[in-house]
C-alpha cells in the first residue's frame, strides 16, 4: 500500500475535505444553527450511550441494589477484595490521625488545607495518592469554574440552570450549598494567588458554558485546573501537611457497626501494605473515565478507576445518580495519538462550530452535553456525514479557525495555549485549520451520596468532589465540577474538624463490614473471578502479556 | 490503512448497533493494538533494551505495548501534569533531547528514560506574610541569583516555555514576565535537573505567579458585592424558598429562563 | 539619538531611583535609551575567569541582543549599548574584549547559543558617563536651570568604572569624568584620595564590618576634605556607603551622616526635572533636608 501523505498534519485524503470547511466558513460564521425543541432533544438522545441500550445492568447486592449502573461499574461493585483480614495484620495502626484524606485532587487537598485552618494539626492531617499528589482529573480541567458573582448574575439562576442540566434530579441542599460557596471560592482562589482571567478593567472575564444562561465561567486561560491545582497544592505543601503519593487506600477499616475508622493502604512500589486509622475519613478519588464505559475513549487521567465508589460501598455507604454518564460532546478524534483527549466546550463558547463532512453547521454548539454529544453520533453514525480517520474512527470538524475570526488573529494562541500545543505537536495548527472530533468518556455523574457538608451516610465517612453523587444530578454542566470539588472539600475538611474537635474518639478498626460483603456476594452468587479496587488501568500490550510469568 | 467502506446499511443500524460500531472503531486506543494492524514498526531503546513497538505509539502508549506498566511516571496521560518527563538520544546525535513521554511519538533508534521524579526544595511560606516585592523570591530561593543564562533550561521544556527568561524576569523582579512566561508549566522538573546552577525554576515561578495573583490586581469589585450581599443574608430566603420547588415548578423557571445577550 | 540600553537586574529593584532619574536626564539631553528586549542578568564580574567560559555566555547574550535591535529597527545602525550600572558596565566589555581578542572563545560560546544568531563581535559597550562626555559638558551646562551653587560633592569611583585599565572609562589612576560632569553642574567639587578605594562589594553579605570599616574610610576622608555629598554610579557601591552608615554610626558615635547619590540624580536636580524623577526614597540616608537647605528642592515643581 502507498505510504500516506500527509498535508499539514492531516492524511491528503482527509485533508482535502477540509477545503470543504474553509469553503462554507464565511457562510456560516453569521449563522447558528437554532437550539433544538424539547422533542428534538428527547429524539436525539435516544442516540446517547447513556440511552442506547445494552451497556448496563441492575446492581444485583448491597444497599443499592436495584440501581442501574454502567456493565464496568457493576463488575466492580460485584468483585471480591483485594486482600482479606487473614492476609493482614490490622490490629495496630501504622498512622494515626485525626484525618484521612484519600485522593490528592483539588477536593482532597482543599479538604486538607481547610481541616488544617479549622485547628487540626498539620502532623494529624494525611493525605494519601495513589499517583503522585495533582496526578488527577482536576489538573485537566481546561474550560473553567463556575460562580454567580456578576450584578447580572444570581444564585437562583445559577442554581435553576444546574438543576435544568441536571434533569432536575439534583439534591436541592446541596446544589444549595454548591451556588452558595461559589463566590467565596473565587475569593479564596485569588486570596491565594490564582491567576484568574481579567478584563482590562479588573472585573473577570466570564464565558458561556454549555447549559447556562448566562456567561458565568470563569477561567485560567486554558489551563484552569492546572492553575487552581498548582495554587492550592502549593498552599498545602507550605503547610507541610502529612502527604503520602503512590499509596493507594485499597479498603476502608470500619468499627464493624456503621462507622469508618481508616484504610488500609498499599505501596504500589514495594507491595507493602499500611494501615491508617482515622477519626474521621474523606473520601475525594475522583471519578472514573479509565473503565472506558461502553468502549469509549476518555479525557480522565490514569488513575480515574472508580476506586472510592467500590470502597465506600462496601463499607455501607448509600451511591446515587449511577445510571448516568457524562460524554463530552468534542474529544480529539484525530490523530490516533490523543484521540479521546478533551477539547475544552470554551471552544465551542468562543465561537466553533461543529461542521459535517459537507462543510454545514448541523448543530447548535452550546446545547447541553448529552444532547450535543448524541447529535455528533447522529450526524456520524446515521446521517452518514462524518470524516473517517485512517483508524477508522469517525468525527466531524470542529471549526476552529471561526474563533480567530470572531475575536481576531492571535486569540486562539492566547486563549488556548493548551490545545494549541496540543496540535502543534502533530503538526496540526487549529488557527488555520479544523479539528476532528468525536465524544468521549468524561464525568461521573453519580457517586457516593452526601449532606450539604460531604457527609455520608456512614459515620465518620465524608466524601468530596466527582465521587460523590448529588449535587450535579444526572448531568453536570461544565465548570460546576471544579467548583463542588473545591466547595465540598472546603465543606468536608471544615465538617471533619468540626467532629474531630467535638470530642469525637478512634473507633476499632476491623474488617467486619467486608466479610459482610463477600457474605452477599457469594450468596447472590458471584463468582470470584473478579476483585477490586482495581486501582490502575491494563494498557500493555497484548503480545506481552500474554507471556509475562509471575514469579516474585 | 483502507477507509472502512461506507455501506448503505450504516443508515439503518439501531443505537446498540452504533454503539457497538464506536467501541470497535475505538478499539486500539482503549484496549491496544493488534499487531496485525501495524503498518509500521520502529526500534526504541527503553534504558538500553531494543523492543519493536508501532510507530504510532507515544513514548508512554510504547512503553505500555512492550509491557510496561506504570506506577510512576505517568497521570494524566495528556500533557497536563508533568509526571512523564522523558529524556532521550537518538542514535548517532549528541543532543540530549526531553519530552513528555504522553506527547512525545516515539522515533527509530531512540534510547530513552524516565525521570519520574524530581528532588526539588520547595520552602513553606505564607504569602498574607509577604509583600509584593522581589526579595521575596530571593529570601526563599537565594540561588535564583546563581543563573548564567545558559538557556539550557529553555532547551529543555518540553512546553517550549521561555525558561531562561521567566527566570529573568523573576531576577528583574518583573512579576508580570513571570507570570505570564511561565503560566504554562506543568512542573516536569526538566528544567531542574538540566540547570548547571542547580535552580529549580518552576518551584520559583510557581511563588512568583501567586504573588502576582495576589497582589497585581485587587480582588473584582463585583465579587466583593457579592460576597457582601451573601455575608448579609440577602439571598437566604429565596435560596431556601427553592430548594422546597416542585420539579414542575423547577421545570417552568427553567423553561423561562431568558439568554444574556451575547 | 536613540541608543540601546541595558538596565541590568539591580535598576530594576533596588536602585530603580537610578533608572528612573537617567531616563529622564536622557530625555531631557535629547537621547532615547530604549531598553534592549529580552535582556537578562549581565553575570557579574566575579565569575570571568579566563577558564570559566559558561560565565561568559550571559554578557555576550546581551550583546546579541544589540544586534537584534539594529535588525528590528528599534535602534539605527548603532550598536553601542549604554549602561548605568558600574558593575554590568564591567562585566559587558571585559566580556566583549574577550570574544573580540580570542575568536575560539568567541566560537565556542557561539556554538553553544546554536539557539541564537551568532555574537558578530561588533557591539560597543559604553557607559552613561561616556555618552555624556561625547555629547560635551557644556551641553549639560546648557540644560541646568537649578544650579548647585557651591555645593561640595565628592566624586566616588570604586573599582569598576576604572579598572582593568582596557575597561576604564578614564585615567585609572587620575579620572575626571566625574569631576567635569560636577562641575558642570555648578557644584563644588572635592577630591577624595579614597575615591578609587574599592568599597568591599560583595563582602558587604558575608561581613559588614569589613565593608562598614572600608566605608568609613572613603566617607570620612571626603568629609574631611569637606564634601557634603558623594556621588557614584553602582548600585552596590551605593548600598556600601549609603546604607552602612547605620552600622557606621553604631561604632562610631561622632560620624555624620552623608547624602549618597547616583549622578544622574544629581544631573535630575540640576536640571530642574521633576522631583518624582529622584527616588530619594530609596536612598538610605535621606538627601532632602540638605537639599532643601541649599534650597535645591521644594520651590516650584518644575517638569
Ligand atoms: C480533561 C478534563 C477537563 C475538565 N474540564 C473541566 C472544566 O473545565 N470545568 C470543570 O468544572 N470541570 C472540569 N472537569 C472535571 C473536573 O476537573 C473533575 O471532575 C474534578 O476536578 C475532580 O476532582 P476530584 O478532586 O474529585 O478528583 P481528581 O481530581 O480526579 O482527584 C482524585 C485523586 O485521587 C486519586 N485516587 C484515585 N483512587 C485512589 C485511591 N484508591 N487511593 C488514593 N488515591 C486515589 C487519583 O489518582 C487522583 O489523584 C474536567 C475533567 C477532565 C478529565
Ligand atoms: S502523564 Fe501527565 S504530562 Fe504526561
Amino acid at each position: 500500500m502507498a505510504e500516506l501523505k500527509y498535508i499539514e498534519g492531516y492524511p491528503e485524503n482527509m485533508y482535502k475535505l477540509i477545503d470543504k470547511v474553509h469553503a462554507t466558513r464565511q457562510k456560516r460564521k453569521d449563522y447558528t444553527p437554532e437550539p433544538m425543541s424539547r422533542e428534538e432533544q428527547e429524539e436525539v438522545l435516544n442516540l446517547h450511550p447513556d440511552y442506547a441500550p445494552g451497556g448496563k445492568r441492575k446492581i444485583s447486592i448491597g444497599q443499592n441494589k436495584g440501581d442501574i449502573a454502567p456493565d464496568p461499574v457493576v463488575n466492580l461493585l460485584e468483585a471480591y477484595p483485594l486482600v482479606e483480614e487473614e492476609e493482614i495484620d490490622i490490629s495496630s495502626a501504622d498512622y494515626s490521625v485525626d484525618i484521612l484524606i484519600i485522593g490528592g485532587g483539588l477536593a482532597g487537598t482543599t479538604a486538607a488545607i481547610w481541616a488544617n485552618n479549622e485547628g487540626i494539626s498539620k502532623d494529624k492531617i494525611l493525605l494519601v495518592n495513589k499517583l503522585r499528589h495533582g496526578d488527577a482529573n482536576s489538573i485537566m480541567a481546561e474550560g473553567g469554574t463556575q460562580a454567580a458573582d456578576r450584578e447580572v448574575d444570581s444564585l437562583k439562576r445559577h442554581y435553576i440552570d444546574t438543576m435544568g442540566g441536571g434533569h432536575f434530579t439534583n439534591k436541592p441542599e446541596v446544589l444549595r450549598g454548591l451556588v452558595e460557596d461559589a463566590p467565596f471560592i473565587m475569593h479564596w482562589l485569588h486570596e491565594l494567588g490564582a491567576i484568574i482571567d481579567k478584563e482590562e478593567n479588573g472585573n473577570f472575564v466570564e464565558k458561556w458554558g454549555g447549559g447556562t444562561s448566562i456567561r458565568r465561567l470563569h477561567s485560567c486561560k486554558d489551563y484552569t485546573g492546572l492553575e487552581e491545582l498548582r495554587v492550592i497544592r502549593d498552599e498545602f505543601r507550605s503547610k507541610e501537611i502529612g502527604c503520602i503519593e503512590h499509596y493507594p487506600a485499597i479498603e476502608f477499616l470500619t468499627d464493624g457497626e456503621n462507622r469508618v475508622t481508616g484504610a488500609v493502604l498499599y505501596n504500589l512500589e514495594t507491595g507493602e501494605y499500611k494501615i491508617v486509622e482515622a477519626t474521621a475519613t474523606i473520601l475525594a478519588t475522583g471519578g472514573f473515565g479509565r473503565l472506558h464505559i461502553r468502549g469509549f475513549p476518555t479525557t480522565n487521567h490514569y488513575g480515574a478507576t472508580a476506586d472510592g465508589i467500590v470502597l465506600a460501598y462496601r463499607a455501607g455507604a448509600k451511591l446515587r445518580d449511577t445510571d448516568t454518564v457524562q460524554y463530552h460532546p468534542t474529544g480529539a478524534a484525530y490523530p490516533i495519538q490523543i484521540v479521546g483527549y478533551l477539547l475544552t466546550e470554551k471552544l465551542r463558547s468562543s465561537g466553533a462550530q461543529p461542521v459535517n463532512i459537507d462543510g454545514e453547521a448541523f448543530v447548535f454548539p452550546l446545547e447541553p452535553r448529552d444532547v450535543e454529544a448524541s447529535a455528533i453520533i447522529r450526524e456520524c453514525y446515521v446521517r452518514d456525514k462524518g470524516i473517517t480517520t485512517p483508524t477508522g474512527l469517525r468525527g466531524v470538524w470542529l471549526d476552529t479557525p471561526l474563533i480567530d475570526e470572531k475575536y481576531g488573529k492571535g486569540y486562539i494562541e492566547k486563549a488556548f495555549p493548551g490545545m494549541n500545543r496540543m496540535f502543534s505537536r502533530y503538526d496540526i495548527d487549529m488557527t488555520k485549520n479544523p479539528v476532528l472530533v468525536f465524544p468521549t468518556l468524561h464525568y461521573q455523574n453519580g457517586g457516593v451520596e452526601t449532606d450539604p457538608h460531604g457527609h455520608t451516610t456512614i459515620d465518620g465517612l465524608w466524601v468530596a468532589g466527582e465521587v460523590s453523587g448529588g449535587v450535579h444530578g444526572k448531568n453536570r454542566l461544565m465548570g460546576n465540577s471544579t467548583l463542588d470539588t473545591m466547595v465540598f472539600g472546603r465543606r468536608s475538611g471544615i465538617s471533619t474538624a468540626e467532629y474531630v474537635k467535638s470530642g469525637a474518639k478512634q473507633g476499632k478498626l476491623t474488617l467486619e463490614h467486608q466479610k459482610r460483603y463477600v457474605e452477599m456476594l457469594k450468596e447472590a452468587g458471584i463468582k470470584p473471578e473478579r476483585r477490586s479496587p482495581i486501582l490502575l488501568p491494563e494498557y500493555r500490550g497484548k503480545e506481552s502479556l500474554a507471556r509475562m510469568i509471575d514469579i516474585f | 490503512m483502507p477507509n472502512k467502506e461506507e455501506t448503505s446499511s450504516d443508515k439503518k443500524l439501531d443505537s446498540k448497533e452504533i454503539m457497538d460500531r464506536i467501541a470497535e472503531a475505538s478499539r486500539q486506543v482503549v484496549s491496544g493494538v493488534e499487531d496485525e494492524e501495524v503498518e509500521n514498526w520502529v526500534t526504541i531503546y527503553i534504558m538500553g533494551r531494543a523492543y519493536e513497538v508501532p510507530a504510532d505509539l507515544t513514548i508512554l502508549t510504547a512503553m505500555e505495548y512492550a509491557g510496561y506498566k506504570f506506577v510512576r511516571g505517568v497521570g494524566c496521560r495528556q500533557g497536563f501534569c508533568g509526571a512523564c518527563s522523558t529524556v532521550y538520544r537518538k542514535k548517532g546525535e549528541y543532543k540530549l533531547q526531553t519530552g513528555m513521554a504522553c506527547q512525545t511519538r516515539v522515533e527509530d533508534e531512540m534510547y530513552l528514560v524516565q525521570i519520574p521524579f524530581v528532588p526539588a526544595e520547595k520552602p513553606s511560606y505564607d504569602l498574607t506574610e509577604h509583600e509584593y516585592d522581589v526579595n521575596v523570591l530571593f529570601e526563599y530561593y537565594p540561588e535564583l541569583a546563581r543563573c548564567v543564562s545558559c538557556n539550557t533550561c529553555t532547551k529543555a521544556c518540553p512546553q517550549d516555555l521561555e525558561v531562561m527568561d521567566y527566570v529573568q524576569a523573576a531576577i528583574k523582579g518583573d512579576f508580570k514576565g513571570l507570570a505570564e512566561e511561565s503560566f504554562d508549566c506543568i512542573q516536569c522538573g526538566l528544567c531542574a535537573i538540566r540547570c548547571p546552577s542547580e535552580i529549580v525554576q518552576y518551584n520559583i515561578a510557581q511563588l512568583g505567579r501567586r504573588l502576582y495573583g495576589r497582589y497585581d490586581s485587587p480582588e473584582p469589585e463585583h465579587l466583593k458585592k457579592r460576597l457582601e450581599e451573601i455575608e448579609e443574608g440577602k439571598f437566604d430566603k429565596e435560596m431556601k424558598e427553592i430548594t422546597k420547588l416542585s420539579r414542575e415548578e423547577l421545570e417552568r423557571m427553567y423553561a423561562e429562563r431568558k439568554r444574556e445577550e451575547d | 539619538m536613540k541608543v540601546s540600553y541595558y538596565p541590568g537586574c539591580t535598576l530594576k529593584t533596588k536602585a530603580r531611583n537610578f533608572e528612573t532619574s537617567a531616563l529622564a536626564v536622557a530625555e531631557k539631553l535629547g537621547i532615547e535609551l530604549i531598553e534592549l528586549s529580552r535582556w537578562n542578568c549581565c553575570g557579574t564580574v566575579f565569575s570571568l575567569t579566563d577558564d570559566d567560559l559558561i560565565h561568559h555566555v550571559a554578557p555576550i547574550r546581551n550583546l546579541i541582543r544589540v544586534q537584534e535591535m539594529n535588525k528590528n529597527g528599534l535602534v539605527e545602525n548603532d550598536h553601542r549599548l549604554v549602561t548605568l550600572c558600574s558593575m554590568c558596565y564591567n562585566t559587558l566589555k571585559r566580556a566583549n574584549i574577550r570574544v573580540k581578542e580570542k575568536p575560539d572563545d568567541l566560537k565556542k560560546i557561539n556554538d553553544f547559543m546554536y539557539l541564537e544568531e551568532d555574537y558578530k563581535g561588533n557591539v560597543e559597550v559604553i557607559h552613561f558617563l561616556e555618552l555624556i562626555k561625547d555629547i560635551g559638558f557644556e551641553k549639560i551646562k546648557e540644560n541646568v536651570t537649578n544650579p548647585f551653587k557651591g555645593l561640595k560633592i565628592a566624586p566616588y569611583y570604586g573599582c569598576m568604572l576604572l579598572r582593568p585599565k582596557e575597561v576604564g572609562i578614564d585615567d585609572p589612576e587620575e579620572p575626571v569624568i566625574q569631576e567635569e560632569l560636577i562641575f558642570a553642574l555648578g557644584a563644588e567639587v572635592i577630591d577624595n584620595p579614597y575615591k578609587k578605594v574599592c568599597c568591599g562589594s560583595y563582602q558587604t553579605i558575608r561581613d559588614k564590618q569589613v565593608v562598614s570599616n572600608l566605608a568609613y574610610d572613603i566617607l570620612t576622608h571626603a568629609q574631611n576634605a569637606g564634601a557634603e555629598a558623594i556621588s557614584l554610579s553602582c548600585p552596590l557601591c551605593a548600598f556600601n556607603l549609603d546604607s552602612r552608615q547605620k552600622e557606621i554610626k553604631e561604632k562610631h558615635s561622632d560620624f555624620t551622616r552623608i547624602p549618597v547619590f547616583y549622578f544622574t540624580q544629581l544631573m535630575a536636580i540640576g536640571f530642574g526635572l521633576n522631583e518624582d524623577y529622584y527616588g530619594f526614597d530609596l536612598n538610605y540616608v535621606n538627601p532632602e533636608p540638605l537639599l532643601k537647605e541649599k534650597n535645591l528642592i521644594g520651590r516650584n515643581n518644575a517638569k
